[in-house]
């Protein structure tokens, strides 16, 4: 399948199916959003658009993984689904393909795909953010499998999630002793309670994980090699999930247009822009380079750094050409620009704040020294 | 802006070599008869990309300056000026300008900045006449006066043409003068937009080495996040404008492009002269070191042909015209 092809395919098909693939504005909870990707999903996976980049053994119908962030654009930039929930099996998925036990991954890989399960990244710890390698959370091994106990902070959707990739220790400190493993949210032991954001969203959890028994085919990749698998689902990020994020920052970037009444108006969306496309000019080689095979390395820190900063600066934007809607208003479309503008805010810090992906930029890029 | 002829990696690796070596030790009238005898202006008419991208990223780099950049703004214009355009220089607008003049009649004040002269004292100047985009030639007998231009970076040769009440001689008007204009301008900020990112690596590199050299508090200075996170962000603009220049060949609004790529290359530099500048501390505020030509060169050429705060506007008002976002390039 070729990328123009599918893409006119997507475009063709979304104007065909047409009314049922709109969210509806007026609901803005977590279940409504998810609810309606569910269906989305389910009705892309039947058309075969959702298969498409994905190998064939495990539900896919093959093809560059370019398509996935060709489908992601085309959905985002009209706002068809949401931007932050089209990201969780991209985050994932890529992942528990390359490191899951082949048997199991053939099993449950149709059912991310249909929409019929959601999953979520348990990694964050109420005291391993930034510093990823203390985590504290551990599986120790029994007869057969693991026992987990800990708490993980910042697992989006894991209320709603049938899976968790959560990362433990199983050896030395540091990152070279933890292992990555698929935990069914529905084992004894597991429990997910939400927290609010500062959008008023319930989208992420906290999640403890208390004597969890986990079966040892649920290891991902091999022991103690965790790290890796978490290197390689946040250079996963930098893929299809920043691709179609631009497109979202570009679909709000154009509600604007018929707001802007002056000159500042033209030049703070003309900045805004200019910020979004000196992302979309960079992640384009970024994309062709995953296409090619090449797993993102360092440079993609730059992607991070930029996406961040067109993110908010388009919502800050919003802001000010909305005048006065986001402070002072109650509208359906006025709450929607608040919670993006809210969420906005965690650009910079989620996925790698942009204070270590600069880190990374100075080591790895510039060849700094690094810090005592 | 389309390639006749696809050069592969080895030769463009050799000519982008040749073309560094050449901007690296020659200057002004040598560094132009050099370039004629490499052939410049064929591998500008061949592939365009390769000879902008190449030499005037070099002459950033290198601090130099050649007539190139005459070759560059009137390649366009020989598909909408009936005239040989070899023998002329080409008159961008002053700085802060839009036009190089404006009239409603008589009489005609032009005001404009020739970088790179040919020896050829005849120009061609883009002027608005009753609102309408016209080009004009100007020579001495026309009523101008030129002025070897000092300035902020005097070693970049640029010459100011000015005339209260000058003899208009039209050469095209219309739309197609303003077709030329656009496809002129473009061209000029992408070239520039090059220079300028070469001039930032070398604020980049000068900053990175002393960085990595410089020993305060027992500790080299790039092991403190407050100078590493000053270099990450200079980094980050010089890939962003980088990005939008390599992009803006594939464009499908070429001249949106060229305005994003100059507006970023622009935004670059300013970036680059702070925070590099805060880095290398004293030492880069002398005239010894050669920091303040780089920072100099880069922040001139962002004024030329739209500065990184003039040019948002204008993107701004072509998206609110265009009442759309563009993607401009697509996987």
């Amino acid at each position: 399948m070729e990328v123009r092809e599918f893409r006119a395919g997507v475009r063709a098909w979304i104007d065909e199916v047409a009314e049922p693939l709109v969210p509806a504005i007026e609901d803005q909870s977590v279940e409504a959003q998810l609810n309606h990707q569910r269906r989305v999903q389910r009705l892309l996976f039947d058309a075969g658009w959702m298969r498409w980049g994905w190998p064939a053994h495990i539900g896919g119908l093959g093809g560059s993984p370019i398509l996935r962030a060709v489908l992601g654009e085309e959905l985002t930039s009209r706002a068809l689904v949401h931007t932050t929930s089209w990201s969780m099996h991209e985050v994932l998925g890529p992942a528990v393909a390359e490191f899951g036990r082949p048997d199991l991954v053939e099993d449950i890989f149709p059912l991310l795909l249909r929409g019929e399960e959601f999953w979520c990244q348990g990694f964050s710890e109420p005291d391993a953010g930034s510093d990823l390698g203390s985590m504290r959370t551990t599986a120790r091994p029994r007869s057969d499998g693991w026992v987990i106990n800990g708490e993980k902070l910042w697992t989006s959707w894991a209320h709603h999630a049938t899976r968790c990739v959560v990362l433990a220790r199983t050896g030395a400190p540091g990152s070279r002793g933890i292992s990555a493993f698929l935990v069914d949210m529905d084992t004894p032991g597991v429990t997910a309670s939400p927290l609010e954001t500062m959008a008023g969203v319930d989208e992420f959890c906290s999640t403890s994980f208390v004597d969890v028994e986990v079966p040892p085919q649920r290891l991902l990749g091999e022991l103690d090699a965790g790290w890796r698998v978490a290197q390689f689902i946040l250079s996963c990020e930098r893929g299809p999930i920043f691709w179609q994020r631009g497109a979202w920052l570009a679909h709000h970037l154009g509600l604007l247009l018929d707001t802007a009444r002056d000159q500042a108006s033209a030049s703070a969306l003309g900045e805004a822009y200019q910020l979004l496309w000196a992302f979309r000019a960079t992640s384009k080689s970024t994309q062709d380079r995953i296409a090619a095979g090449d797993l993102p390395g360092p440079e993609a820190s730059v992607d991070k750094i930029m996406i961040a900063a067109a993110d908010q600066a388009v919502f800050d934007v919003a802001r000010d050409l909305l005048r006065g809607d986001m402070e002072t208003d109650d509208t359906a479309r006025s709450r929607a620009w608040r919670r993006e503008w809210a969420y906005s805010r965690a650009a910079t810090i989620y996925g790698g704040t942009s204070e270590i992906q600069k880190d990374i930029v100075a080591s790895r890029l510039l060849g700094l020294p690094r810090s005592a | 802006m389309t390639e006749a002829h696809t050069i592969d990696a080895a030769e463009r690796v050799l000519m982008a070599a040749t073309l560094r070596g050449l901007a690296e030790e020659l200057e002004g009238t040598e560094l132009t008869r050099a370039l004629d005898a490499f052939g410049f202006a064929d591998l500008l008419a061949e592939s365009p990309r390769d000879a902008v991208s190449t030499l005037f990223t070099a002459l950033g780099r290198a601090g130099s300056m050649s007539t190139s950049l005459q070759d560059v703004l009137l390649q366009p214009l020989a598909e909408y000026l009936p005239m040989a355009t070899t023998e002329c220089n080409i008159v961008v607008p002053g700085i802060g300008a839009d036009q190089v003049g404006a009239t409603d009649g008589e009489p005609l004040a032009v005001r404009g900045l020739v970088i790179g002269a040919r020896p050829a004292p005849t120009y061609l100047a883009p002027v608005a006449i009753r609102g309408e985009l016209a080009w004009i030639g100007l020579r001495e007998a026309s009523g101008i006066s030129t002025r070897r231009v000092g300035g902020l970076d005097p070693a970049l040769a640029m010459t100011e043409i000015t005339g209260g009440d000058v003899t208009a001689d039209v050469i095209v008007a219309g739309e197609r003068a303003a077709a030329a204009w656009a496809a002129v301008a473009t061209a000029g900020r992408l070239a520039l937009g090059y220079q300028i990112l070469g001039a930032v690596g070398q604020m980049i590199d000068l900053a990175v080495d002393h960085a990595r050299s410089r020993v305060q508090f027992g500790r080299p200075i790039g092991s403190f996040q407050a100078v590493r996170n000053r270099l990450a962000d200079a980094h980050v603009a010089r890939e962003g404008a980088a990005a939008a220049l390599a992009s803006a060949w594939d464009a499908d609004d070429a001249f949106l492009a060229g305005l994003l790529a100059k507006s970023l290359a622009g935004r670059a530099a300013r970036i680059a002269a702070t925070q590099c500048q805060q880095v290398l501390a004293g030492i880069g505020f002398t005239a010894e070191h050669p920091f303040h030509r780089f920072l100099a060169r880069a922040l001139v050429l962002d004024s030329i042909l739209g500065s990184a705060t003039e040019l948002p506007t204008a993107i701004g008002a072509h998206l609110i015209s265009a009442g759309t976002i563009p993607r401009l390039v697509d996987l």
